[in-house]
């Protein structure tokens, strides 16, 4: 699904950000990255957001040569990828309803589809009865609940998720991973950039450890490993 | 494009518009002021050229002939002159008629200072052509032709009020060109500042936009339709001013200067805005999609 070929990245101020990195993440799998702040973890997901451009090697999506595409099919790209951020980025003039909407009037979804789509996806994720509400009326896991809806909604291959649980409590935090894992049973890939420890120890998936640029362990059912 | 993603872009470009009110407000004003500038000189240069062609129309050249000069050779004259291309046209004028003429325009009402001239005509050897141009600037060359055919004695030309006209009119052409290519560059420069304005007020909203897979087209488009909303309501501003005020100011002027009213013809409201709404809408538009462009291109990486 999505495949790093000895991918380098240099930024222009002469930072070795990724150095000559390999990894190949299978359709349907669940994958933890781990690692030290600076140790390449952003640039990794920059690169597969295609936001920046790898320096040497391939980068493959669905088994298509993404690593130089036009800027204008850069948005083809990223509408396979679903996205969650640390900070939920929730569009705070928009209901709950409107900002998961969003993701599909974007996409010229038809308005048809757009009403039957969105109610099913907020259910899902248990924000039914708070649709009207708006972000900053809600809790934190609710915000990223409705981060998350927005994510799926378009049905991408790929689930994207950078710091998901940084800004919730553990209990809010494990209904979050509760919901990824749904979410990964129903066949999507899911990628979780983080720092918490006890969710990558408890969760037993494949943990991929960046360090200085480059993979330092790759382990199935693995944990978060001793160094922080 | 889908024309609901179009009618997205419409709305969000308005509540923008709406958002930084402050800022639009400051560019339409500057697009009306431009605009406006632009509808006045128009108006001004369109009606000097109105009045240049009218007058030249009325103020031809007169060619005099040779004493003793037969009847025939006239008739031939005349043929030769009607033939030429410049010649808009030719009246013969003959020395009672050029009498008459003189009568009436310098002794009407004081008909007894004319006794003794009952019989005789003191211009009887007046006889002329009346010829008119259709252009001014082809003057010379007629003249020059006419001056060497044989039996033309003298001609007259009345050439200077028309040339300082003209001269006057090309002044206020250049004039208006050089302020109005000024103020169309002030106005872009404030159009692109409303819209990066907008482009930092949306940063966020943008930054989602592009995670969840927009086009450029479709994150673009609100800043477009942006400049352009304000580009037209800039247009459409001053050419109400322009038309409202245009035949009031025409009327006081042919009040004040009732002398003239031989030399002073004014075009119709009609005749002006037939050439002027389009240029305007045309260039406000321009400027105003032309303005979000180049702070797009600029301001906003998609």
């Amino acid at each position: 699904m999505i495949r790093f070929e000895n991918i380098t990245k240099v930024y222009p101020n002469g930072v070795k950000a990724l150095d000559n990195i390999s990894l190949e993440i299978e359709k349907g799998e669940f994958v933890f990255i781990v690692g030290n702040s600076g140790s390449g973890k952003t640039t990794l997901i920059k690169i597969l957001m295609k936001e920046l451009d790898a320096n040497e090697g391939k980068l493959y999506i669905d088994e298509q040569d993404v690593t130089h595409v036009k800027h204008k099919k850069v948005p083809k790209i990223r509408r396979k990828m679903g996205v969650v951020f640390q900070d939920f980025r929730l569009l705070s003039n928009m209901t709950v309803y409107n900002n998961v909407a969003f993701a599909l009037k974007i996409t010229e979804t038809a308005t048809r589809k757009i009403r039957r789509a969105v109610p099913m996806v907020l259910s899902m994720v248990g924000l039914n009865k708070k649709s009207d509400r708006y972000p900053h009326e809600l809790s934190g896991g609710e915000q990223q609940r409705a981060a998350l809806a927005r994510a799926i909604i378009n049905n991408p291959q790929i689930l994207l998720c950078d710091e998901p649980t940084g800004n919730l409590d553990p209990k809010t935090s494990w209904e979050i991973m509760k919901l990824l894992l749904d979410i990964n049973l129903r066949g999507t890939t899911v990628v979780v950039v983080t720092h918490n420890r006890e969710v990558v120890n408890a969760m037993k998936k494949r943990v991929i450890t960046i360090k200085g640029g480059t993979v330092a362990k790759d382990i199935q059912k693995g944990d978060y490993g001793y160094e922080d | 494009m889908k024309i609901k993603t179009f009618g997205y872009c419409v709305e969000q470009g308005i509540i923008n518009l709406y958002k930084n009110r402050l800022m639009t407000l400051a560019s339409i004003g500057t697009i009306s002021a431009c605009i406006l500038i632009i509808g006045v000189f128009y108006s001004i240069v369109s009606n000097v050229d109105f009045m240049v062609s009218e007058i030249q129309n009325n103020i031809g050249v007169a060619v005099f002939f040779e004493e003793g000069i037969t009847q025939e050779r006239i008739d031939e004259l005349n043929t030769i002159i009607e033939q030429r291309e410049e010649v808009y046209s030719i009246t013969y004028i003959s020395a009672d008629e050029a009498w008459e003429g003189f009568k009436e325009e310098y002794f009407e009402g004081r008909e007894q200072l004319l006794t003794g001239f009952e019989d005789e005509n003191p211009l009887k050897d007046s006889a002329s052509f009346q010829v008119f141009l259709g252009d001014i600037d082809k003057q010379e060359v007629l003249v020059t032709f006419i001056d060497a055919l044989p039996g033309v004695s003298h001609i007259r030309e009345d050439r200077q009020v028309t040339n300082v006209i003209k001269s006057i009119s090309d002044l206020i052409k250049y004039f208006s060109i050089a302020l109005i290519a000024i103020l169309i560059i002030i106005s872009v420069f404030l159009i692109s500042n409303t819209v990066r304005l907008t482009i930092e007020l949306r940063k966020r909203e943008i930054n989602i936009m592009k995670y969840v897979g927009a086009t450029d087209t479709f994150i673009r488009g609100p800043f477009i339709i942006e400049g352009a909303v304000i580009g037209l309501v800039g247009a459409l501003i001053p050419l109400g001013i322009v038309y409202y005020f245009y035949s009031d100011i025409i009327s006081r002027i042919m009040e004040k200067y009732i002398l003239l009213d031989d030399y002073l013809m004014f075009m119709p409201v009609g005749d002006i805005f037939i050439r002027l709404v389009p240029l305007s809408i045309l260039i406000g538009a321009g400027i105003g999609i032309v303005g979000s462009m180049l702070t797009i291109h600029k301001h906003l990486k998609v």
